[in-house]
């Protein structure tokens, strides 16, 4: 207290009149929220306190996810195209039974709601051929961006870039490279070749989805990995180098292996982004050509909102599947991390 | 096992010089330690030895053989870090045995040595744990273990003990003189700690801003320190050093000529009656260990001095005490702080 009242009497000099300032608004923020904190503490007792400061953030996440979470399961348990709950009819499981009406889950075609199960396939195609993507150009560039490069901060910030952009950014910058009349076609035509229409050949569409999706996130695993990397302490790979470990061999055996809790994480995190993909891809090829690019979201979205006739039910049914997928990935990564930490 | 022979060692980092030309040669089978303050370029040269670091000039010679360009896994050396540097997610047995493997030494020959280190350094029972669950001082041990399997030409040691609590230092300190005696290699062992250097070393070198300041035997650097660093770096609680004007009656006499410092070490300083004292000094503090006690007392001028005496002393803080230099045991320095040779003084003279 006395060094309190001491160095408010003391004069105003460099960093330490930058501090004075600060101690003195804090201080007089803390006197300012003090009686009515009191009061409330008062009345409710200590040991309730916590839930007091957990209040607000409780209200803003009950009101925008758990809330929205309930309508959506309300929505999938009744029929209708009213948006009030109160005037939709109950029913039952019908559109969780009609989602998942299949002949053969392997043949889209024999479903009965067969576009939900083109979405699946499309979301399952691109999560597997992202993620195999995603961490290898990841890894790769971690691995880069970890030796005494020259411009090596530049080039980290460069990688990072993107993830700073907007997913519809990025996906109309991609657009109007990839169009018909983009400039991937103009260089193509200028260097003798011939245009290539990649949004109308359903290989090529795909292809590019994955592509700008790996461009547009790489940059946030690669900072994952590289924390990683540089965890790793530099006297193991010395005395890797002492005992005359090849390079190849120092890789796969001291560090893959050391790596492993990060690239494990990275894993989990694609996986579950991938799957809940959209907005890129849905700007990028419009879920075509056809339904060749169509993901589980975009058929969610077009279902309740983008038809002529809104099936809000369906939507959320299909919503509560994904959901179910998407809290079963997470608490793998729950798992994983939290066995890591331990 | 092999010798070592450095020439004109120089390491710079960007425009600063580390290490200033190192001139050393080490026989084999000795257990030479570098020792000297933080940031005197000990490591650094120990890494230059070991190949992890290029030299700036000079040469290195392992065996005759000049290895200056060699990379450091066909050095033939073996080192041990200060952090253990083991692998964290191989067990001990895998640990000791990968730079074998490395080498494609049969699987029989590699359970071999790997059994006879951890035999000879107690790991039996650990060799399936992982380092995590295993003691600093048992961690130390495998660090050692995996150095012995490699049966290198030089053992290269970074302050091992740094890490390890004051008792274990103690242990593990024996146990490496007794694995020298063992397995007899050369060995080369840095350190800041003094005591680690005057117990283990055949010899040590004493290293302060990137030059050697003196190569001795433990004795000798105690003895006849070259130097005023060497004289008050050696030696704990370091030598008292005092200017020769301090020091009144017959000492000062002895020390006239170019000698401009005189060093006297703790336990050479003896209470005595006033009349035939050197100097009286105030006492500051009293250190009383039980065998001994360390007096810290001012002299005039405040000068420092230091007095170890044998078992208890009944002085206390602000007692005035009239003390004498041993006269077998004075030093002295010239201005620029190098021993006016022969050294000590007044040992010739009474001889």
């Amino acid at each position: 207290m006395t060094d309190t009242i001491r160095s408010h009497g003391a004069p105003a000099r460099g960093p330490s009149a930058a501090a004075a300032v600060t101690t003195g608004s804090a201080n007089a923020l803390m006197r300012l929220t003090d009686p009515p904190m009191r009061a409330v503490q008062r009345l409710i007792g200590a040991s309730r306190m916590p839930y007091v400061f957990l209040l607000p953030n409780l209200v803003f996440f009950g009101l925008f996810v758990f809330l929205p979470i309930g309508i959506n399961i309300v929505f999938s348990v009744t029929g209708g195209t009213a948006l009030f709950p109160s005037e939709r009819p109950y029913v039952g499981a019908e559109h969780y039974a009609r989602l998942l009406d299949c002949g053969s889950y392997l043949e889209a075609a024999s479903c009965r709601e067969d576009l939900f199960w083109r979405g699946v396939g499309n979301t399952l195609t691109f999560t597997v051929f992202q993620m195999v993507a995603m961490v290898l150009f990841s890894l790769v560039t971690a691995l880069v961006l970890n030796r005494p490069i020259r411009g090596r901060g530049f080039f980290r910030a460069v990688y990072f870039f993107p993830v700073l952009l907007s997913p519809v950014v990025v996906a109309l910058i991609w657009k109007w490279i990839l169009q018909r009349d983009g400039l991937l076609n103009a260089v193509l035509t200028t260097a003798g070749g011939e245009k290539i229409l990649f949004f109308v050949d359903p290989g090529w569409a795909m292809f590019w989805a994955v592509f700008v999706s790996v461009w547009a996130h790489m940059g946030f695993y690669t900072l994952i990995l590289l924390a990683g990397l540089q965890a790793i302490p530099r006297d193991v790979y010395e005395a890797a180098e002492m005992d005359g470990t090849r390079p190849w061999r120092v890789f796969h055996r001291i560090t893959l292996p050391l790596l492993w809790p990060n690239l494990l994480v990275v894993l989990v995190l694609v996986l579950i982004r991938s799957v809940q993909v959209f907005d890129e891809v849905f700007v990028l090829t419009g879920g075509g050509p056809g339904t060749a690019t169509m993901m589980v979201v975009q058929y969610i979205y077009t279902t309740a909102f983008a038809n002529q006739v809104q099936n809000f039910g369906l939507a959320g049914a299909a919503s509560v599947l994904l959901g179910a997928v998407l809290f079963v990935l997470t608490l793998i990564q729950l798992f994983l991390t939290r066995r890591r930490a331990s | 096992m092999a010798g070592l022979e450095l020439r004109g060692i120089r390491k710079d980092y960007g425009g600063t010089a580390v290490l200033k030309g190192i001139d050393l040669s080490i026989a084999d089978g000795e257990f030479v330690v570098f020792v000297g303050p933080s940031g005197c370029g000990k490591s650094t040269l120990l890494r230059v030895i070991a190949g992890l670091e290029t030299v700036t000039a000079g040469d290195i010679h392992i065996d005759g053989t000049e290895v200056t360009r060699t990379a450091a896994s066909d050095r033939g050396l073996a080192m041990v870090f200060q952090s253990y540097a083991l692998y964290p997610h191989m067990t001990v047995s895998q640990n000791m045995s990968f730079a074998l493997e490395n080498m494609g030494i049969a699987k029989a020959e590699i359970s071999s040595r790997v059994d006879r280190a951890a035999r000879m350094l107690r790991l039996t029972d650990y060799l399936q744990r992982k380092p995590a669950a295993l003691s600093g001082g048992q961690r130390q041990r495998v660090a050692i273990g995996r150095a012995i399997v490699r049966d290198p030409k030089i053992f290269l040691f970074d302050e091992p003990l740094s890490n390890l609590d004051a008792e274990l230092r103690v242990a593990t300190r024996k146990e490496l003189a007794a694995l020298h005696a063992e397995i007899g290699g050369t060995m080369i062992y840095v350190t800041h700690d003094q005591v680690e250097a005057m117990t283990l070393a055949d010899r040590i070198v004493v290293l302060n801003g990137g030059r050697i300041e003196q190569i001795g035997t433990p004795l000798d650097l105690y003895n006849r320190p070259a130097n005023l660093f060497v004289a008050g770096f050696i030696g704990s609680p370091r030598m008292n050093l005092l200017p020769t004007e301090l020091v009144r009656g017959e000492a000062a006499g002895d020390v006239t000529g170019r000698a401009a410092t005189l060093g006297i070490r703790p336990e050479h300083v003896e209470p005595c009656q006033e009349a035939e004292a050197d100097l009286t000094v105030r006492i500051d503090l009293v250190e009383q260990l039980g065998g001994e006690t360390f007096l810290y007392a001012t002299g005039p001028n405040d000068t420092p001095l230091t007095i170890r005496c044998d078992g208890q002393s009944r002085l206390v803080r602000g007692d005035l005490l009239p003390v004498r230099f041993s006269r077998d045991h004075l030093h002295r320095f010239d201005a620029a702080g190098l021993a006016c040779r022969p050294e000590p003084l007044l040992a010739r003279s009474h001889s």
